[in-house]
């Protein structure tokens, strides 16, 4: 399997100060402008205009809009990679672009833009070297971390030799290596197969078990969906909604009722109960499961019992449809 | 090899310059510090004021200066360093850039074809060629893997993940010149062992005895075969300490070398050639001259024309206070023969523990010949060399006669034992008792001999020889030298490399090592501006002068207001230029170290000594300049 989430928590906790700001804020931005010029001054661009959010600690923040809605340029900002052309961004109440900040802070950019001449070992070896950590702590977090992602048969083979799932992985754990208490992934589950792609979702909500804080930005929606706990959506540079997602997503005059066992003519009772009531049904209808899903369901089948699958007639669908039941009987 | 005036300083002389400060090394490196710095505080305040506007400006500027003082350089981390170094190392290796020393070992291989074998000194061209060759090739490399490296990494955006740990600035850019200067060594001492071993190989070659003659004494004289486009003719003598079956003989010496004949019993023995590669370690004196009727005089006689063209020295800061100075030359002054003028050399520490040798000391001389009538052409012109107590003017060596060997280092020796005048009486004098003083000084007095020829002289013409040191440590002297010019070069690409593109950036380096060859003429304009001489005028002028095709020694032909704005123009013109050429390193001055190693004299010390500090000054200015700008950039942008 890819990536093992629960083995980020056993990494050891490095001796560095862990001291959170009182406020429990660890991103401020505030009132926080990027405009874009060409090389003679001139405005190109507003990327983003006037953002003011606040990240709070534990929590797995999503950053979600259409592309060229400054997501990026936001994360850049936080990172220190750009400087804000107004306003300001506090990191642990810190300048973003203090140096200092990095030693508690873990960075997925897009792609995994790592050095293609090193292997997993030696790329890892290097970006542990950047941090204050003991050759042995290294070693010991390297060997976990290359656990963690699955690549201990590729150790010692050059990035550039490595698809695009592997390097995101290598990215990972390159992202990873200091232990951080603030982890910013910028399209996390981009170039990842839907197996890779759920690992890196268990991972995100482990790495908030524990304690810490992602900031993720991305355009696939079911991935915000998924495991943010509160979201951003920026369009044109400008912050359109913020808040919980299961706020967001509740449709406030919609009742969902799901049970299992019903009869024909019960389900018909149950509606006619419903407009007794004054209420309107929409639909009584079986659910269908997601792709996701599905997908998973097989190659978990696949693992279990390697060979050919049987594939059932056209229309139905016996594993998808049996494991949604059991996923939505839970 | 003629030496200019400065290749005698030593290194404090040269840094703290005692009779003229204004021209000391350490005062032109303090204040092109600070003036790097003004610029650049300046620079980057009206910068920030046009971004932030002017007081936000002034705060942007004054938080990076705190930073670099209060955060950065403290923080600034050796492990870090150490890693991004051996990124930037590893990088370099696995791109392949050892195949450069591949293909000078393949390139050395074919030289051999190349070198021309019928040369009348093939040491001097071997290593000549090895060197010139090795140092272009490293500047060349370090150029390249030094311009376009972090541009690279800025464009592939592999930046972003080393600038969102805990990197700073200072790092990235001391990270970079130490792996760049890691690669450059690893290469570098292969190319070195291998032009060694090139030398030597190539220089090695033997003879055989095609003549010999009894000549009835116990010598043998006889001739060597005609090998590698030359021959020798040798003498054989017993050795004495056998029962007189071995000879032991030294042939003559033809293209720089000689052999050692030995004869056991029937058989010849040829040895290796010697006396090719050398490094002599020179002891220069003080030069002085006296006029035809003995009088002291500084320069001797100018013959004009003769008077070449040598290195240029700067006059350092002074010529940005105003003091304009003509590029130095190698002065040869001359002395007229037959009658009182001379050139007086004053030897210091003159000493029987530096020259133990029994058979004197020994002295070498490189001088030059000015003809005014043909003379006697077959046995050249003849000169004689005087010892002189310099306390006691009257105790005086009888003189010692040669004839002058032109473009060739004639060897002389100086016996322990010479007859001379002591005041009235002739009597034989001591070498060390008589003629040098307590404290080792001696005068050496050349004369010409014939009349109406002229005898040249310059300060590194006449050297005592208190010692050899070994070719192979004075090519790891050459070899070092090109070191320090790869790490110049490598500072100043990775300098550049932190806010140009890769291409651009190397172009400027380029341009700031080739400014350096060209910094002669520009003193040379700007002297004969100052002096208000006719040589053509300024870059402007002269464009002109060669579109009308004007002599330059003419008044420019214009009406007078054009003239006028053509000299305004030109003179900002060459002053401007005038302080970038002195700004610049010195790096011709530092490549033509390898003419000490091809002409077969040790480098000193105190010039290795020289290029080291420089160097040392010039990679501390990139490294705070290229830290500035990686600093303020914005690494996304």
């Amino acid at each position: 399997m890819a990536i093992d989430s629960s083995v980020t928590s056993v990494l050891p906790d490095t001796a560095k100060s862990t001291a959170l700001p009182a406020s429990g804020v660890v991103i401020e931005t505030r009132n926080l402008s990027k405009v874009y010029r060409d090389f003679w001054g001139r405005r190109k661009v507003a990327a983003l205009k006037s953002l003011d959010i606040e990240v709070r600690q534990g929590e797995i923040f999503g950053l979600l809009g259409p592309n060229g809605s400054g997501k990026s340029t936001t994360i850049k900002l936080i990172l220190g990679l750009l400087f804000p052309t107004s306003g300001r961004v506090l990191v642990f109440d810190q300048d973003a672009t203090e140096t200092r900040k990095n030693e508690r802070i873990g960075y997925l950019p897009e792609e995994s833009y790592l050095y293609k001449f090193l292997t997993t070992d030696e790329t890892l070896d290097f970006y542990g070297r950047l941090f204050d950590l003991s050759t042995e702590d290294r070693k010991r977090r390297i060997d976990e971390l290359v656990e963690m992602v699955g690549l201990q048969g590729a150790r010692h083979r050059q990035l550039r030799e490595y698809s695009k799932g592997m390097t995101r992985r290598v990215g990972l754990a390159q992202a990873l290596i200091n232990n951080p208490d603030l982890i910013l992934l910028d399209e996390p589950t981009t170039g990842l197969d839907p197996i890779g792609s759920r690992d890196m979702k268990d991972l995100i909500l482990s790495l908030r078990d524990q304690g810490k804080t992602v900031l993720l930005c991305s355009h696939q929606l079911s991935d915000v969906q998924d495991v943010c706990d509160r979201v951003a959506i920026l369009h044109q540079g400008e912050l359109k909604e913020l808040g919980r997602v299961s706020e967001l997503l509740k449709v406030q005059d919609v009742t969902e009722v799901h049970a299992r066992g019903l009869s024909e003519a019960a389900k018909q009772e149950i509606a006619e109960v419903i407009r007794r009531h004054g209420g309107q049904v929409e639909s009584i209808d079986n659910p269908t499961t997601t792709m996701e899903e599905l997908f998973l369901n097989i190659v978990r089948e696949s693992e279990r019992r390697p060979g050919a699958r049987r594939v059932a007639s056209e229309g139905g669908n016996a594993t998808g449809a049996a494991a949604a039941n059991a996923e939505v009987g839970r | 090899m003629t030496l200019q005036p400065d290749d005698f300083w030593s290194f404090s002389e040269w840094l703290l310059r005692p009779e003229s400060f204004l021209e000391s090394a350490l005062l032109q490196g303090v204040v092109l510090l600070a003036f790097a710095t003004l610029v650049g505080l300046l620079v980057a305040y009206l910068v920030s004021a046009v971004r932030y506007g002017p007081s936000e400006g002034f705060y942007a500027v004054a938080r990076g200066v705190r930073d670099l003082f209060r955060d950065d350089l403290p923080g600034t981390s050796p492990r870090r360093i150490f890693a991004l170094a051996r990124l930037a190392y590893k990088e370099a290796i696995r791109r392949k850039v050892l195949v450069v020393v591949a293909l000078f070992l393949v390139g050395l291989l074919f030289a051999g074809w190349y070198l021309d074998p019928r040369s009348s000194d093939p040491a001097r061209l071997y290593i000549s060629f090895v060197l010139t060759s090795t140092n272009y090739l490293i500047l060349l490399l370090a150029l390249f893997i030094s311009a376009f490296s972090l541009p690279a990494d800025i464009k592939n955006r592999t930046i972003y993940t080393i600038v969102t740990k805990p990197v700073r600035a200072t790092e990235i850019v001391l990270g970079r010149m130490l792996g760049f200067v890691g690669v450059g060594t690893l290469m570098l001492v292969p190319m070195g062992l291998a032009s060694y071993f090139f030398v030597v190989r190539g220089l090695r070659h033997t003879h055989e005895v095609v003549d010999i003659k009894d000549l009835g004494d116990g010598r043998f004289s006889g001739k060597l075969s005609y090998d590698q486009f030359h021959e020798h003719t040798f003498t054989l003598e017993a050795t004495g300490d056998t029962d007189g079956s071995v000879l032991e003989g030294v042939t003559d010496y033809v293209r720089g070398h000689r052999h050692i004949v030995r004869k056991v019993g029937d058989r010849y023995v040829i040895g290796e050639p010697t006396g090719a590669l050398r490094a002599r370690v020179p002891s220069y004196g003080e030069l002085s001259f006296t006029d035809r009727s003995g009088n002291l005089d500084v320069k001797g006689i100018d013959i004009g024309a003769e008077k070449g063209r040598g290195d240029y020295g700067s006059a350092g800061i002074a010529r940005l206070v105003g003091v304009s100075r003509e590029a130095r030359r190698m002065e040869f002054g001359y002395v007229e023969g037959g009658t009182l003028g001379s050139a007086i050399y004053a030897f210091k520490d003159v000493t029987p523990q530096r020259y133990p040798d029994a058979d004197g000391i020994p002295m070498e001389m490189a001088l030059r010949a000015f003809r005014t009538i043909k003379g006697d052409i077959v046995s050249g012109l003849s000169g004689s060399i005087t010892m002189r107590n310099p306390d006691n003017p009257k105790i005086e060596s009888t003189p010692i006669n040669f004839v002058v060997q032109e473009y060739d280092v004639s060897e002389e020796r100086l016996p322990r034992q010479i007859e001379g005048t002591d005041g009235d009486q002739i009597r034989t004098l001591d070498l060390f008792q008589d003629l040098v003083t307590p404290d080792g000084r001696l005068d050496v007095i050349l004369r010409c001999i014939d009349r109406q020829q002229y005898l040249g002289a310059t300060s590194s013409s006449v050297y005592l020889r208190p010692a050899e040191s070994s070719f192979a440590w004075n090519l790891f002297k050459s070899y070092f030298s090109i070191w320090l010019q790869m790490v110049m070069v490598i500072a100043f690409g990775v300098m550049f490399s932190t806010f140009l593109s890769g291409p651009v950036a190397m172009v400027a380096t380029f341009v700031c090592v080739l400014l350096g060859f060209t910094a002669e003429r520009i003193y040379d304009i700007r002297y004969y501006l100052d002096k208000g001489e006719a040589m053509g005028g300024g870059p402007i002028e002269s464009l002109v002068r060669l579109v009308r095709q004007d002599s330059m020694t003419t008044d420019l032909d214009v009406d007078a207001i054009a003239a006028k704005l053509i000299k305004g123009v030109d003179s900002v013109l060459v002053y401007t230029l005038d302080v970038i050429a002195t700004s610049l390193p010195n790096l011709p001055k530092m490549l033509s170290t390898a003419e000490y190693a091809a002409s077969g004299f040790d480098i000193f010390g105190s010039l290795l000594a020289r290029h080291a500090v420089a160097t040392a000054g010039y990679v501390f200015a990139a490294f705070l300049i290229g830290y500035f700008f990686l600093k303020t950039r914005e690494i996304a942008a």
